[in-house]
């Protein structure tokens, strides 16, 4: 055990030491939120200018709410004296600090087209803004007649699309809601297992063929067992693998933390709650720990067994092409099916290789029964076993064989006399 | 007491090629011995074997008296022909590694690896990256690598070649102290006057078979001819009657050519009676080279062909 962990240790801290890992691990995170952040402040700063609008109401009818509802949103806007001549307004844009004004006529109220006079256009994020507040005015102005006043309010905010399962109580209008939160999680899961076990395994496989080609192997091999290299050398690099995990989950941990309040303050209530609902839960998190630790270890042990059987790199490239089809297939077959999710997947699924990309998604989304996502995760656990002891072989013959890579035929007699 | 290594008719084969061939050999415990041929001739695959890298297709290796298993080759410090560094580790840091690897304490490790580097001046790359290092540096790294454990045995394949002529002797020096402390040494070169110089046992290689080996100094008696040399100032007339077929000058000195113990008396009775001045008078021992060719024929040295056809 001792000497797995100064394997494990040695891997673990040349890997974490390296200018890559924290460039990708740390600077990459604080990019990504400074720039979000940034694009964030000065979005609300170009949209919120504190130079100020105002209105002219010819109609006398819309003014008021328009003026009002636009000051809701953040902008400073009067409305003025009708009577007021254009040419004083305009000189007061020219010349005072006012960067436009509206005119609302008569054919405002028939056609919902209005005025915008400024020396610079308003830009679309305004712009877009100002139409959807006058329209509605208008709509409401025309609507009020009616005895549902309210109801019309509700209309123009927008309608939305309730399911109801013909199949009994079983489907709720709660659980629908959760299993469209399962599915995004799910997908985000199975993109991250895909990218983390392809890039971790093709560590191990560099570490390994590194290890191999430049003959420390051999030195190293007098004091180490094989298996406790191989077992060292994967726990070392997937350590590495949790650390940046771990601290890209940490970051956007923190994103959430202090960036969901400030966007839910200046996003309508009803979003920000939608929004809170996507974060996983501790089961969802449970469960990709599992998926990813015994994934990992899978790929991981292919891999190690790819390094050691290869002399060079263009072997190596060529070597590991059925292990990476043994995720790329899944990924596709994942991808392509987002929505027409067919039953026979869910058995397909259950083959141990697939398990992380394509049983974690239906297991977050609670698409398959709880027995099938156990059972996968026995299956993997047996065919970690079976894959380990047969990686094993192969890498043990492997690490100190030279010359040209193995025919399968040959593989299958390493794996025997081992 | 037990051979520290024993092979017996070993045979390795690469495919249609037969690099190590039917060998025996026994290394006893506590002796310097030098593994001797030319490249190719099968001195790195039967260091392998006894590594447990390789394993014969026939016949035994044993060491310490038993399979080269696990905890058997943990007592051996072993430098294998290509050097085999971790290029992007510090100095300290690597020696450290094999050293905790092997069984010593992280303090440990650290103190004696601090030792060894200073020892072959270094010190001052202690935290330097491997790489940053020269070859001749790194090789030194490699060897601190090997005994930093102390092992009971040190398996040198070829540990001197691409070192300077100082650097050599420093690590000459260093072989002989172990040797002093009792410890097993084989080493692989196919330079003879360096065994010569150094080794107390050798092993003659050519052609992936032994040619002969033992004792370094009972071999020189066994293979001399008994001509001795004679160095002297004045003249050289009393030499004449050793008859012309059997002198020869080489340099400064005259060889004479004998036929037993009783005419180099003779020699040495002339010589004192000619009234010359006596500088050196040499039973002349047969250089490492000379018993090679002499055994494996004037083209032994050569490399081997690639995959020879006619051993099999």
């Amino acid at each position: 055990m001792r000497q797995v962990w100064i394997v494990l240790r040695r891997e673990y801290l040349e890997r974490v030491k390296t200018k890559g890992f924290i460039l990708a691990t740390i600077a990459l995170p604080l990019l990504i939120i400074g720039m979000i952040g940034l694009s964030g402040f000065l979005g609300m700063q170009a949209a919120r200018s504190d130079r100020h609008l105002e209105l002219i109401d010819y109609t006398g009818q819309v003014g008021e709410e328009v003026t009002a509802r636009v000051s809701a949103l953040g902008y400073e806007i009067d409305q003025v004296d009708p009577a007021t001549s254009l040419e004083e307004m305009d000189r007061r844009v020219l010349e005072d600090n006012l960067e436009g004004y509206l005119i609302i006529d008569d054919l405002t109220l028939t056609d919902g087209v209005f005025a915008y006079r400024g020396e610079d256009s308003p830009g679309s994020v305004r712009r877009a803004v100002l139409e959807s507040v006058v329209v509605e005015t208008i709509l409401e102005l025309y609507l009020s007649g009616l005895e549902s006043g309210e109801a019309v309010r509700a209309l123009i905010e927008g309608g939305s699309l309730e399911f109801e399962s013909v199949a009994g109580s079983a489907e709720s209008e709660n659980a629908e809601v959760n299993r469209m939160v399962g599915t995004a999680v799910g997908f985000a899961g199975a993109m991250i297992l895909y990218i983390t076990t392809l890039l971790y395994g093709a560590y191990v496989l560099r570490a390994v063929l590194d290890e191999k080609r430049n003959r420390v192997v051999e030195v190293v091999i007098s004091s180490v067992t094989p298996g406790r290299l191989m077992l060292g050398k994967i726990l070392g690099v997937g350590s590495m693998g949790l650390t940046q995990m771990g601290i890209w989950g940490a970051s956007v941990g923190l994103l959430v933390l202090f960036g969901l309040p400030l966007v839910a303050a200046i996003l309508p209530e009803g979003v920000a709650a939608e929004l809170t609902q996507f974060l996983p839960g501790p089961g969802v998190l449970a469960l990709f720990a599992a998926y990813f630790v015994l994934g990992y270890f899978l790929f991981a042990s292919l891999f190690a067994a790819v390094g050691a059987m290869c002399a060079t790199e263009e072997d190596a490239q060529q070597a590991q092409f059925p292990v990476m089809m043994l995720l790329i297939v899944p990924f596709m077959m994942q991808m392509v099916t987002i929505e027409a999710d067919f039953a026979w997947m869910d058995w397909v699924a259950l083959f141990p290789y697939f398990s992380p990309i394509m049983m974690f998604p239906r297991a977050a989304s609670g698409a398959v029964p709880v027995w099938m996502v156990a059972l996968s995760l026995v299956l993997m656990v047996l065919a970690l076993m079976g894959t380990a002891w047969v990686a094993g072989r192969i890498y043990r013959v492997g690490i100190l064989m030279q010359g040209k890579r193995p025919t399968l035929r040959e593989l299958v007699r390493w794996v025997r006399t081992a | 007491m037990e051979p520290a290594v024993r092979l017996e008719r070993v045979t390795k084969r690469f495919g249609k090629h037969t690099a190590v061939s039917e060998f025996d050999l026994e290394i006893p415990p506590g002796t310097i011995v030098g593994l001797l041929g030319p490249n190719g001739s099968g001195k790195t695959t039967m260091i392998r074997m006894i590594m447990a890298i390789l394993f014969p297709d026939e016949g035994r290796v044993e060491l310490f008296g038993g399979e080269p298993d696990f905890g058997r080759r943990n007592r051996v410090g072993y430098l294998p022909e290509e050097r085999g560094v971790y290029e992007k580790m510090k100095v300290l840091e690597q020696l450290v590694f094999l050293g905790e690897l092997r069984g010593l304490s992280r303090a440990q490790a650290r103190t004696r690896a601090s030792r060894w580097l200073e020892r072959l001046k270094l010190g001052k790359w202690v935290g330097k990256k491997i790489q940053e290092l020269s070859k001749g540096m790194q090789q030194k790294v490699q060897f601190i690598g090997t005994v930093l454990h102390d092992p009971e045995m040190l398996i040198l394949d070829e540990p001197f070649s691409g070192l300077d002529p100082i650097n050599q002797e420093v690590l000459e020096a260093i072989v002989r102290e172990e040797r002093a402390r009792g410890r097993t040494i084989l080493f692989s070169t196919h330079l003879m006057e360096q065994a010569e110089r150094l080794c107390e046992r050798v092993c003659l290689i050519s052609r992936s078979r032994k040619v002969l080996d033992g004792d370094l100094k009972a071999m020189k008696r066994r293979e001399r001819s008994g001509a001795v040399a004679v160095e002297f100032d004045g003249d050289p007339g009393w030499l004449n009657r050793f008859g012309v077929a059997g002198v020869e000058q080489v340099e400064d000195a005259w060889h004479i050519a004998t036929t037993g113990d009783g005419q180099r008396s003779q020699i040495l009775a002339a010589a004192l009676d000619s009234g010359i001045e006596l500088r050196r008078f040499e039973i002349l021992e047969p250089t490492l080279r000379e018993i090679f060719v002499r055994h494996a024929g004037e083209s032994a040295e050569e490399e081997p062909t690639l995959a020879p056809g006619g051993e099999r």
